[in-house]
């Protein structure tokens, strides 16, 4: 392979890059705000695969793959204000919410897709929209800047905007301040005169849209059906790169783009002899051995009195 | 005095018909027939000796999934690899069975031996990472069931698969390997009554054995745990391979209890339902029993309706998330208000 | 008309719902613009009386007038509404962020949907001018040393209109440096028109610092003056009391070979209340050793050295000759080491579990209450009730958890574990705090019990009655050394203790 040859390959995988990483980054996005306030939303999982069948349906609804990502949008902030009111009102274990919303998603796709087409694995017998793809007017053009550039999905774009978005609201808002302090010290915030309740719930709000998103993403991204746990494990990814994150918008993006790249690797590596549920395995196993490098890592900083 | 103490017994009932209500009354209205409906689905398990042979089946792997999760959550380790234990110790226990040449009267007993070992290292690679590394055995273990699954499908298509039968699944398991079945005109077997035993021996050791003891200490209270000198990590390591051990069991049990050949294409779901049974046992291991039951017995209904009225039994899913959250919700269940009411008292001075 | 004080406390009382009464019916006034210290012993009631001014606790009786206006103080917010703020021993800054984020917490200037941040770094800079503390806005607050964090927290609290501060043991934290650092800043605030409160255990800060003291004793007012017109020999009297309530139960007895020795014991760690800086302590079998100190002067430290829970950077100690540097609390355990925590609940008990598990946990592998791997349950329930009994324990039962149980009673549970041992060294930890009379003085007969069958014990306590009730001899911590290791006897006083523990004087 000429050097060309080798540079025009890699080329050809940011696209395919940046399609695997928008889910994980969109969802990791919503984690990470909500671990900020010391709720880790544990439910990203089941509301990504909620978001990813309101969005089928708005979206058949209404002849609107928009209207689509509105309901998939609304479904997760829902879904998110929820799980703030079992931990909040009903007083309900964080973690244990966190799983019985996944549960609940997955149960409650499976039956409404039922009940609304006779089959409970894929919602083909629906016609709903796929969100487009942007072309970038003049940088389309452009032989290898235009390749890397444009060309990409709406929500592709969408996910690595919000990156500085979030990190801005985290870092530089009122609001982000204060949301780190609740995250932080609860105690502390409230004596600040901080309703403690108030911000978690925002922060679950904002998670579930981000997951919204993230759902939206599956079943209307480049595909226009929904199936049966389409979600798939993405969302426990997206714990995962948020974890490795270090605590920063851009942090969790750099995971994001690492786990990521483990789907694009194995997506490249499809039909070339190498059994598929191996591959599959891939992106599960990799972000588990980067969980360790990583606490490996972190624990150097630390120096034992 | 009873009734006080019978209180938050009576109040988890009490959440419990909320939890069904909630879900069976609005999906009974979306049906043709609702009444027939909710029928079949709360009385349905009890009309014919069979259905109600189902519950005590499928209770067996809720049993000792149940538990499995039970003696991990009580050490304080918040490890979800039992739905990928489950899942390995089944495939596992296939493989061994139908690969290793064995003396029938060996088969079971070394295959469920071979599954254990196996399917347990979904609980213990996170046990281990976590007693390591310090990484998150709840976010570790949720992602390893996923690459269990996948590696296990890969084992089923590529060696185990028989290429006569139609679908993705294995070679018949031989007939010497299953357990057998202990009550005439159902599908009960052998493992039910180990799980049985196995909630009780679970109550043993917990509440009578060294090892037991000194994993409560710990998840009761860390700090106490390292005042009297206890090996933390090691307790909480144990308390992991106990699970995934278990976990793995159960798989094998499952399998070579009630299948003729291994046919899951994914993730069985058990593991997730052992969460809810011990959750709803409060991690006791004797209650284990009833509440394994009651969830088996919503899972009956919930088969019984999608036979019988379009249905899917997803609903049972909804329900189990729905009493997932009511059961821990403290709000509810310590409730002072509540657990008066119920326990007949009137209102007193202190709390 | 001379000015109104600025805080006029009115029979102030404070009862709690289980009984104790922290404050009877205290008077007295704070004039504006002036440093006003209060001093008194842990469980005197100041901080108590602090919490009310600061909204936290609501007082049972009488009234607070702030400039003669009788108000309800019912939260921080309402504190902060009559400018009254509090610097806590503990600091509420948030690590993460920076110095100018958590100043500003809740009251951010904005410009558009972000904050400010030029406006936020002025408002800071323009705090710290006008009040004389340096700090640098843009810096993390988890970088800072201690001592600058305390500036953050002052600045923190005097960025509302301010009128009062209230430092609660502000220097229990810092360096004598840092201290006399701290305390130009103070002086430079009442001139800046502040009224500050000051509590304080030590008198040399209060001398160097107050213009008029209050002290409490026992929840009364035992004194009220200006500086000037007191000495301190007067407020160490004021603060420890001149009567001994409880008479020495101490008989005299003859004491064993060395059981503890510590040598030059060092511990750099960072919160300033547990840092050791060369400890030496020896205790003989059947004897008491008492520490004296005030609370933070590195109690915690010595303890968690002395229970193998942290390694020391220097120094060694000895249990029965053989050093024990580096053995972890199991070994230590075995070793004979027996520890009734002050942290009864963290580190003594688990709540959720039942009395029994409480009270063997510990002794469980032995061969009388366990048989291979099974526990001897039923050796375990005959063993705890007979515990119940002969520590005349009240609960439900020995099944009940622990939490059903008053403090008293589960800090009974605790030591008749520890006790249970048999141990040839045991660390008495502030044994009777907060608990009732009757099993304060039932615990202290069987701490003289234990030391009477050859127990070498440390006794650590806040109460300094106990102290010198029960220790044959008392050793004085202060800032993490020993300043005084004195003989037990009829002239040993709360106020020859006085001096050494508040940092007069140093025999050492």
């Amino acid at each position: 392979m000429t050097f060309l040859e080798t540079i025009a390959h890699i080329v050809d995988l940011v696209p395919v890059l940046l399609r695997v990483t928008t889910p994980i980054l969109l969802a990791a996005l919503g984690v990470h705000i909500s671990q900020k306030a010391g709720v880790l939303n544990l439910g990203v999982e089941g509301m990504m695969l909620a978001a990813a069948l309101a969005g089928v349906l708005a979206s058949a609804a209404s002849g609107s793959a928009w209207v689509g990502l509105a309901g998939a949008l609304a479904t997760g902030a829902v879904l998110g204000f929820l799980l703030s009111f079992a931990i909040h009102v009903l007083k309900a274990d964080l973690i244990l919410s966190g799983i019985a919303l996944n549960m609940l998603a997955a149960a409650g796709t499976t039956l409404v897709l039922y009940m609304l087409t006779g089959d409970k694995g894929m919602s083909g017998s629906l016609s709903s929209g796929v969100l487009p793809s942007l072309a970038i007017p003049l940088i389309a053009d452009i032989p290898v800047l235009g390749r890397l550039l444009s060309g990409h999905h709406v929500l592709t774009y969408l996910a690595f905007a919000m990156v500085p978005v979030v990190a801005v609201l985290m870092m530089r808002t009122p609001f982000g301040i204060r949301l780190r302090a609740v995250g932080e010290s609860a105690e502390a915030a409230a004596t600040a005169g901080i309703d403690v309740a108030r911000m978690q719930i925002a922060a679950l709000v904002l998670s579930g849209l981000l997951a919204g998103a993230a759902g939206a993403f599956l079943s209307m991204g480049y595909v226009s059906w929904f199936s049966q746990n389409m979600s798939g494990g993405r969302g426990f990814v997206a714990l995962a790169a948020d974890l490795m994150g270090y605590g920063s918008a851009w942090g969790t993006m750099a995971a994001s783009l690492l786990l990521g790249a483990a789907d694009a690797f194995v997506i490249s590596l499809q039909g070339k002899g190498i059994p598929s549920e191996l591959l599959q395995s891939l992106p599960y196993i990799v972000p588990i051995v980067a969980l360790v490098i990583h606490a490996r890592a972190r624990r150097k900083r630390f120096v034992r009195i | 005095m009873i009734r006080r103490t019978l209180a938050p017994f009576a109040l988890t009932v009490l959440v419990l018909i909320v939890a069904v209500a909630a879900v069976l009354i609005p999906v009974a209205l979306a049906t043709p027939d609702p009444i027939g409906m909710i029928d079949t689905f709360l009385f349905g398990p009890f009309r014919t000796f069979r259905h109600t042979g189902n519950i005590v089946e499928m209770a067996t792997p809720a049993m000792l999934c149940g538990l499995a999760v039970a003696l991990m959550f009580r050490a304080g380790m918040f490890n979800l690899g039992v739905e990928g234990a489950f899942f390995l110790g089944a495939l596992a226990t296939a493989a061994i069975v139908i690969l290793v040449p064995l003396p029938g009267w060996a088969m079971a007993p070394v295959a469920l031996a071979g599954g254990m070992i196996v399917g347990s290292s979904a609980c213990v690679v996170p046990g281990v990472l976590r007693n390591r590394f310090e990484v998150s055995e709840l976010v570790s273990s949720l992602m390893l069931n996923f690459a269990v699954m996948f590696i296990g499908l890969y084992v089923v298509n590529s060696v185990l698969r028989d290429p006569s039968a139609g679908a993705m699944v294995s070679y018949r398991i031989p007939a010497d390997a299953r357990l057998p079945r202990i009550v005439e005109g159902t599908r009960i077997h052998l493992g039910t009554i180990f799980a049985f035993l196995a909630c009780i021996a679970g109550s043993i050791y917990l509440f009578r054995t060294k090892a037991g003891y000194e994993s409560r200490i710990v998840g009761a209270n860390p700090g106490f745990a390292a005042h009297l000198g206890l090996p933390i990590r090691s307790v909480m390591l144990r308390a992991q391979v106990l699970g995934g051990t278990i976990a793995a069991l159960a798989g094998g049990i499952e399998l070579l209890g009630l299948y003729q050949r291994f046919s899951w294409q994914g993730l069985p779901g058990n593991g997730w339902t052992g969460v809810v049974v011990a959750i709803l046992a409060r991690d006791r291991p004797l209650l284990l029993i009833p509440s394994a039951l009651f969830l088996s017995y919503l899972q009956v209904g919930g088969d019984l309706v999608a036979r019988n009225h379009d249905v899917p039994n997803e609903v049972v899913g909804l329900i189990q998330a729905l009493i997932l959250i009511l059961v821990t919700a403290s709000a509810i269940t310590r409730s002072p208000r509540l657990l008066a009411l119920l326990s007949g008292k009137r209102k007193e001075g202190h709390a | 008309m001379a000015a109104e004080p600025i805080i006029r406390f009115e029979a102030i009382s404070k009862r709690y719902p289980n009984g104790t009464e922290a404050l009877k019916g205290v008077s007295f006034s704070i004039e504006a613009g002036t440093i006003h210290a209060i001093c008194g012993e842990n469980g005197a009631g100041k901080s108590t009386l602090m919490k009310i001014l600061f909204g936290l606790e609501r007082a049972t009786g009488g009234t607070i007038r702030i400039d003669g206006q009788p108000v309800d103080i019912s939260s921080p917010r309402a504190a902060a509404s009559f400018g009254i703020s509090m610097v806590h021993q503990h600091f509420s800054l948030l690590p993460s962020l920076t110095v100018a984020e958590n100043i500003l917490l809740g009251q951010e200037p904005r410009r558009g949907l972000l904050v400010d941040r030029k406006a936020a770094r002025e408002r800071v800079a323009a705090l710290a001018a006008r009040y004389n503390l340096e700090a640098d806005p843009d810096a993390r607050v988890a970088g800072l040393s201690v001592a600058a964090q305390q500036k953050v927290e002052i600045l923190k609290a005097l960025s509302r209109d301010v009128r009062v501060l209230i430092l609660d043991e502000p220097t229990a934290v810092l360096t004598p440096p840092e201290t006399d650092e701290l305390f130009r800043r103070l002086h430079g605030l009442r001139r800046a028109g502040i009224t500050i409160l000051f509590i304080s255990h030590k008198l040399g800060e209060v001398r160097a610092l107050a213009d008029r003291v209050t002290t409490l004793r026992a929840g009364l007012l035992s004194g009220d003056a200006a500086m000037g017109d007191i000495s301190d020999a007067e407020i160490a009297t004021l603060v420890m009391g001149t009567t001994k309530t409880v008479p020495p139960l101490r008989e005299p007895h003859g004491f064993g070979a060395e059981r503890l020795r510590v040598d030059n014991v060092v511990l750099r760690s960072l919160a300033g209340a547990d840092r050791l800086d060369g400890v030496s302590l020896s205790i003989r079998a059947g004897e008491i050793l008492g520490i004296a100190g005030v609370d933070g002067s590195g109690q915690r430290g010595l303890v968690s050295v002395l229970t193998g829970e942290v390694l020391p950077h220097d120094g060694d100690f000895h249990l029965d000759g053989r050093s024990a540097r580096g053995c972890s609390t199991a070994a230590l355990r075995k070793g004979g080491m027996a520890h009734l925590p002050a942290d009864r609940f963290h580190q003594g008990s688990a709540r959720t579990l039942s009395v029994v598990d409480n009270a063997i946990a510990g002794a469980h592998r032995s061969s009388r209450f366990s048989r291979g791997a099974f526990l001897r349950v039923r050796e375990m329930e005959t063993e705890a009730r007979r515990l119940i009994s002969d520590f005349s324990i009240r609960c439900p039962g020995p099944r009940a958890p622990l939490s059903a149980l008053s403090g008293g009673n589960a800090q009974k549970v605790i030591a008749a574990r520890e006790f249970a041992t048999a141990p040839t060294f045991l660390i008495a930890d502030q044994p009777t705090r907060g608990i009732d009379i009757a099993a304060a003085a039932f615990l202290q007969g069987r701490i003289l019990d234990m030391a009477r069958q050859g127990t070498a014990v440390l006794l650590i306590s806040a109460d300094l009655d106990e102290l010198l009730a029960l220790s044959d001899r008392v050793a004085v911590l202060y800032a993490g050394r020993i300043t005084a290791v004195l003989d037990n006897g009829p002239h040993l006083t709360p106020e020859r203790l006085g001096p050494f523990m508040l940092g007069l004087e140093d025999a050492a």
